[in-house]
């Protein structure tokens, strides 16, 4: 079972913390491309 | 050539629905999938590993498509596709050298064997793995672009190589061959369906945000070099 576990998590982990560090980068460059002004972004 | 970017909101919404209901319903079926009688438990990993290998190819086909598109058209967006394309697919390629060994552990007692599909498979990883080498060193240049997308086509080559060694190797893999719809046990069709699925979802997800953050990269560099030229002058 702890091979299973061990797959999941890997799996969880990389392509989670992937689209987390997208996320981190695409709000900095969206701030950062409209000026600090946050309620441009999205 | 500079584009406008695409109006990819709609598609960020869509996608992290897809992705999250297709989750919760892979999630749900891999918890009540029946236990392999030949592998016992460690066979659930089936449900991730071949998912993860689907990830991986669509990523390298996409991106020898937006490069193909990228030569014949000469559209910006197209590049932004075939490298966003080739990072995401290098993670799902990650998740499945790392899944695919933990089940050799626990299967075979060993982590690795330099059989045909492994070595094609680590040798395909390596093939974008340096594209995104290539692109990472010499980030904005058209030439580059233009060599990145004749390299990423190539790479293409080694998919139904990877696919279809197994066949290749005429019995002497130990790998296990390539699912066919009868080669499931019963009960473990829905999970394996929707792990394809829900992958399918992951890699859409990923995509959409990875194009989008391509081409505010390269919006940050033009104003960059805007505002260079203004100071110059």
């Amino acid at each position: 079972m702890s091979y299973v576990i061990a797959a999941y998590a890997v799996t969880v982990i990389i392509l989670g913390g992937y689209g987390l560090h997208l996320s981190r980068e695409r709000a900095a460059l969206r701030r950062e491309l409209s000026g600090g002004d946050e309620s441009n972004a999205g | 050539m500079s584009m406008a970017p695409p109006p990819q909101s709609r598609w960020h919404t869509a996608t992290a629905v897809v992705l999250a209901v297709s989750a919760v319903a892979w999630i749900w079926l891999v918890w009540n999938a029946p236990v392999d009688s030949r592998q016992g438990e460690i066979g659930k990993i089936l449900f991730v590993h071949p998912p993860a290998a689907l990830g991986a190819y669509l990523g390298f086909i996409l991106t020898g498509v937006g490069g193909a598109l990228y030569l014949w058209r000469d559209d910006e967006r197209f590049d932004h596709l075939a490298a966003a394309a080739a990072e995401v697919g290098v993670l799902f390629a990650v998740v499945m050298l790392l899944s695919g060994p933990i089940w050799a552990k626990g299967t075979w007692g060993k982590w690795w064997s330099w059989d045909l599909r492994l070595t094609l498979t680590l040798l395909l990883f390596f093939v974008y793995v340096a594209y995104l080498l290539l692109r990472s060193f010499t980030e904005g240049s058209d030439r580059v672009a233009r060599f990145a997308a004749i390299y990423g086509i190539a790479g293409v080559a080694v998919i139904p190589l990877n696919y279809f060694a197994i066949d290749l190797a005429a019995g002497r893999s130990i790998h296990p061959e390539n699912l066919g719809g009868d080669s499931l046990g019963a009960g473990m069709g829905w999970p394996f369906a929707m792990g394809l699925v829900t992958a399918t979802a992951a890699f859409a997800f990923l995509l959409v945000r990875r194009i989008e953050l391509g081409w505010l990269r390269s919006e940050r560099a033009r104003r960059e070099a805007l505002a260079g030229a203004r100071g110059a002058s």
